[in-house]
């Protein structure tokens, strides 16, 4: 059982607030939601859509084609109408002239004079958005009272006027569909259980959580979309998690404060897309140099430079990979999941620390800004393990000597002393040094140094997991991906099992580095597609240098968005077709999905 | 409490013989004794530059940063532990040209550090070229025909933008230099220490006799500090004197809120605070 509703509407419209507000209801209903926003770098006059899609079922991506689209406006019309399906409905405020449009065929039309609800109840304009919600579910006669009890819990601050207000703008707006929806479209839905406290949370957020729940204890940034949320939500909490958060000048100031803190012994991180982190790339090497940990979170967006800043790509990994001059460890991680976002956030704050790296982890604008229904993060569960630190120094300092910080140890880690502590006194520092961080050219000194910060990774491979498989291990086919492309090809399974195609999802969330054993798992791998979301295929170039593994099919998409499960079942499809021949496809989206590029439709005023 | 010689270290100060930065590194070394801070109690931050060298050359904890890049980390190790002395040392490309936007901003924070700029109007590390400091019309490998531009004054910028403690000092007056970055300790808040610094080798025309003949002391002429109006006319009068008058000591200072009395996350130092997390129950509650 599945449902897809979208509502699409002029940029400040509240399409966003509309569409948390329905996942809630839904996930609060016992199902699975995905809640799948798009918009336009634009704050008035753009077109900006909501999606949810609703399932008793795991479901995990948002999807091409809806049951139920709410327009609020013409263009709402034009950019949205080709995405109901047949037997779906089209529910669009009257008040919006619609003259000479062009409706599309097996749809039902439903016409709702918004603003006459509004006046006839004697509500507030403001509470069309409430209305809207009321009229969606009563179309599909969903019960009310978990909505009420968002609007009280949202609502109830304010006043208790407020509240009332808005539950009857609740109740006129489902009435008003159940009285007067006279079109073909039957479908009802029913809560499925209210047992299960399930959380309805974007990717930004849950990273944002996995570093609280990792001791994340100082947290500086410049706002970049898609990144910007994880400011906001950790700001807007920072008593709350009795942390410090801080708005810089820029993201240079902002990793170094991060880099500064860590220093000083706390648990610090910075989060950026692509522009900042251009930034950020000089003090990165200062961060490995100097050998003091440092997470880094980079929400990917649409390049080079500015591109198109509220969509998405795939596209910095390289350049995660190989940012800043010289060579030095790293660690890449790329959560696919919310949960994963959590988990991994939390863990990246270990790797950091235990291996005294920087660790950048990798999300995108798909994943940090839609929203997934979860279950709640147990993050009693997450272990902190902070790795070599002194906290007493027995021994005595001879006059004029200093710590010897970069001792050069069998492992490569050498005990970190945080200042403040006794005896520990040392120069992190930007330039090669010897064990006492006293500055060296010296050479032999140079490449012991460098060896030793080396010798690291050893561990450090130990650690990393095998990629995760979804599906069955042994299946015929197996899909490749990265990052929140993990959400599309899953979906994509059940679509391929119905044309009788099996296949696994071969999932990487740890990037680099990539361990030799993982070139077992592929190699034992029957066909192969790899789904990149960028031109180039970057982690196929990956695979290629560190494991020597080429996949059959390369499938790359960089238009802006990321794959839909229907794009990756037909991609693996023509594959099967062509017996895994070797190549590579580029997917583009096609019209029926298009509801944002205003010069692709004659009507658009 | 530490001694003159906890402070410092096997290794001689690798500055050419004369350059300022040696009595700079004893100022900062005998304020910190004064204070009565403990070696391994503070910290000295330094961005890149010959300046940059000074926490290898002061037994104490040290962040050797990047070029531009003092002020950040400084903010950073203080605001994780607040405890500490925390002090910035860097040059005048460093502070006031690369590293400009920092010291902007920071100065509307009013954290609880003190930041000590090398201010020799010549980058030194790079062999000579021009600073954001130098004179109109100097002469520097990069401006053979002589300089352009107009100086930034650095004083007067940080008078208006709301810095609580602006002193210049002099490299060629250790002891008094010292009393300025002993006040900037003890200072609760911001305070910056321009120090005119000769750079023995690529400035020929701001040397020891250059300041000498033209410094005097602010104090010696009963300047109050609290009384803005006035430290913004001293502020001003050496480029106004077409440098002919060059007032050094303390021009200003205010008692002003700290950024951190704004969080009450930072009643104990972060650096103090238990691994284990606070709140995440409430936080999830509200996703549902
Ligand atoms: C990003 C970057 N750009 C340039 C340099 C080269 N560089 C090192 S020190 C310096 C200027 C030094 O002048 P100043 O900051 O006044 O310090 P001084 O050496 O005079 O004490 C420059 C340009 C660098 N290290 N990093
Ligand atoms: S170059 Fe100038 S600033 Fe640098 S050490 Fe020599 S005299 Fe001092």
């Amino acid at each position: 059982m599945e449902f897809t509703w979208m509502i699409g509407a002029e940029a400040g419209a509240g399409t966003a607030v509309t569409g948390r507000t329905l996942t809630k209801v839904f996930t609060r209903g016992g199902f699975h939601v995905v809640g799948y926003p798009e918009y336009p770098s634009l704050i008035r006059g753009g077109h900006n859509t909501y999606q949810i899609r609703v399932s008793d079922k795991k479901i995990h991506s948002p999807v091409k084609k809806n049951d139920v689209v709410v327009a609020l406006n013409r263009n709402g019309i034009i950019f949205n109408r080709d995405s109901v399906k047949k037997g779906g409905v089209l529910i669009y405020d009257s008040g919006v002239d619609a003259a000479g449009l062009k409706m599309p065929e097996g749809v039902d039309i439903f016409p709702v004079p918004i603003r006459q609800i509004i006046e006839e109840n004697k509500l507030d304009q403001r509470m069309a958005n409430t209305v809207t919600v009321g009229i969606s579910l009563g179309l599909i006669g969903y019960p009310m009272d978990d909505f009420f009890l968002i609007l009280e819990k949202e609502f109830s601050r304010k006043s208790r006027e407020i509240v009332d207000l808005n539950i009857k703008a609740a109740k006129a707006g489902f009435d008003y569909a159940k009285k007067n929806f006279k079109g073909n479209f039957k479908f009802t839905l029913k809560p499925i259980s209210r047992e299960k406290k399930r959380m309805i949370i974007g990717g930004n957020e849950a990273f944002a959580m996995g570093a609280v729940a990792g001791g994340m204890k100082l947290f500086a940034a410049y706002p970049m979309t898609p990144a910007s949320s994880v400011l906001h939500y950790l700001a807007e909490k920072e008593r709350h998690f009795n942390i410090v958060v801080k708005q810089t000048e820029d993201e240079i100031a902002a990793i170094e404060y991060a880099i500064g803190a860590s220093y000083a012994g706390v648990r610090a991180s910075t989060s950026t897309s692509g522009g900042g982190f251009s930034l950020m790339v000089e003090s990165l090497g200062l961060a490995a140099l100097s050998e003091t940990p440092i997470v880094v979170f980079l929400a990917q967006r649409t390049g080079p430079s500015t591109g198109m800043p509220t969509w998405t790509e795939q596209a910095d990994l390289r350049f995660a990979l190989h940012s800043s001059q010289g060579e030095f460890l790293r660690v890449i991680l790329a959560p696919g999941t919310v949960d994963e976002e959590f988990y991994l956030g939390a863990e990246s704050f270990n790797l950091a620390d235990k291996y005294q790296i920087p660790v950048i982890l990798l999300s995108d604008k798909f994943l940090s800004e839609s929203h997934f229904s979860a279950d709640r993060f147990e993050w009693e569960k997450v272990r902190i393990e902070r790795g070599e630190i002194l906290s007493s120094i027995r021994k005595k300092l001879a006059p004029m000597e200093r710590f010897a910080r970069y001792k050069l140890t069998k492992s490569g880690i050498s005990p970190r002393v945080f200042p403040g502590t006794p005896e520990g006194m040392h120069v992190a520092t930007s330039y090669e040094h010897r064990e006492d961080s006293f500055s060296t050219e010296d050479f032999e000194m140079r490449a012991s140094m460098v060896e030793k910060r080396e010798r690291k990774q050893k561990l450090l491979e130990k650690e990393i997991p095998l990629p995760k498989i979804y599906g069955k291990k042994d299946a015929p086919i197996s899909i490749i991906c990265w990052g929140s492309q993990v959400l599309p090809a899953v979906d994509a399974l059940p679509l391929l099992e119905k044309g009788g195609i099996h296949a696994n999802v071969i999932h990487f969330s740890y990037l680099y580095p990539l361990p030799k054993k993982i070139r077992k798992l592929l190699k034992s791998a029957k066909h192969t597609i790899l789904f990149e979301n960028n031109s180039t295929g970057q982690f196929a170039g990956m695979l290629k240098e560190f494991l020597s593994f080429r996949p059959n099919v390369l499938a790359l998409k960089y238009d802006g968005r990321q794959f839909f499960p229907e794009e990756i079942a037909e991609a693996v499809e023509n594959a099967h077709k062509q017996k895994f021949r070797r190549k590579k496809v580029r997917v583009v989206d096609m019209g029926e999905f298009e509801y944002y590029n205003p010069a692709a439709y004659s009507e658009v005023v | 409490m530490a001694e003159l010689n906890d402070f410092t270290v096997k290794e001689k100060p690798q500055w050419c013989p004369g350059c300022g930065d040696f009595a700079i590194n004893m100022a900062i070394k005998s304020a910190l004794q004064e204070a009565g801070v403990e070696p391994h109690n503070s910290v000295i931050v330094s961005g890149i530059g010959c300046s940059g060298k000074m926490p290898h050359f002061v037994r104490a904890y040290g962040f050797e940063s990047l070029h531009g890049r003092v002020l950040p980390p400084a903010s950073g190790i203080h605001l994780a532990n607040h405890e500490l002395t925390v002090i910035g040392v860097g040059g005048d490309g460093d502070g006031y040209g690369i590293g400009m936007g920092h010291f902007i901003h920071i100065m509307r924070r009013n954290y609880d550090l003190t930041y000590i700029v090398h201010d020799n109007q010549v980058y030194g590390l790079t062999t000579g070229q021009t600073a954001p400091t130098s004179q109109k019309g100097m002469k520097t490998k990069t401006t053979p025909y002589g300089n352009l531009e107009e100086p930034v004054h650095p004083v007067p910028l940080a008078l208006t933008m709301g810095a609580t403690y602006i002193a210049r000092g002099f490299a060629g007056d250790m002891k008094h230099l010292a009393s300025l970055i002993l006040g900037g300790i003890r200072h609760k808040g911001f305070a910056l220490i321009d120090v005119l610094q000769p750079c023995v080798t690529f400035n020929k025309l701001n040397t020891y006799d250059y300041w000498r003949q033209r410094v005097y002391k602010l104090e010696e002429q009963g300047h109050n500090p609290s009384d803005y109006a006035k430290a913004l006319e001293k502020a001003n009068e050496d480029w106004k004197t077409n440098y002919e008058k060059i007032p050094i000591g303390l021009f200003y200072k205010e008692d002003k809120p700290t950024y951190g009395s704004g969080l009450p996350q930072l009643n104990v130092p972060l650096v103090k605070h238990g691994l284990k997390p606070v709140g995440l129950e409430e936080a999830m509650d509200e996703f549902i």
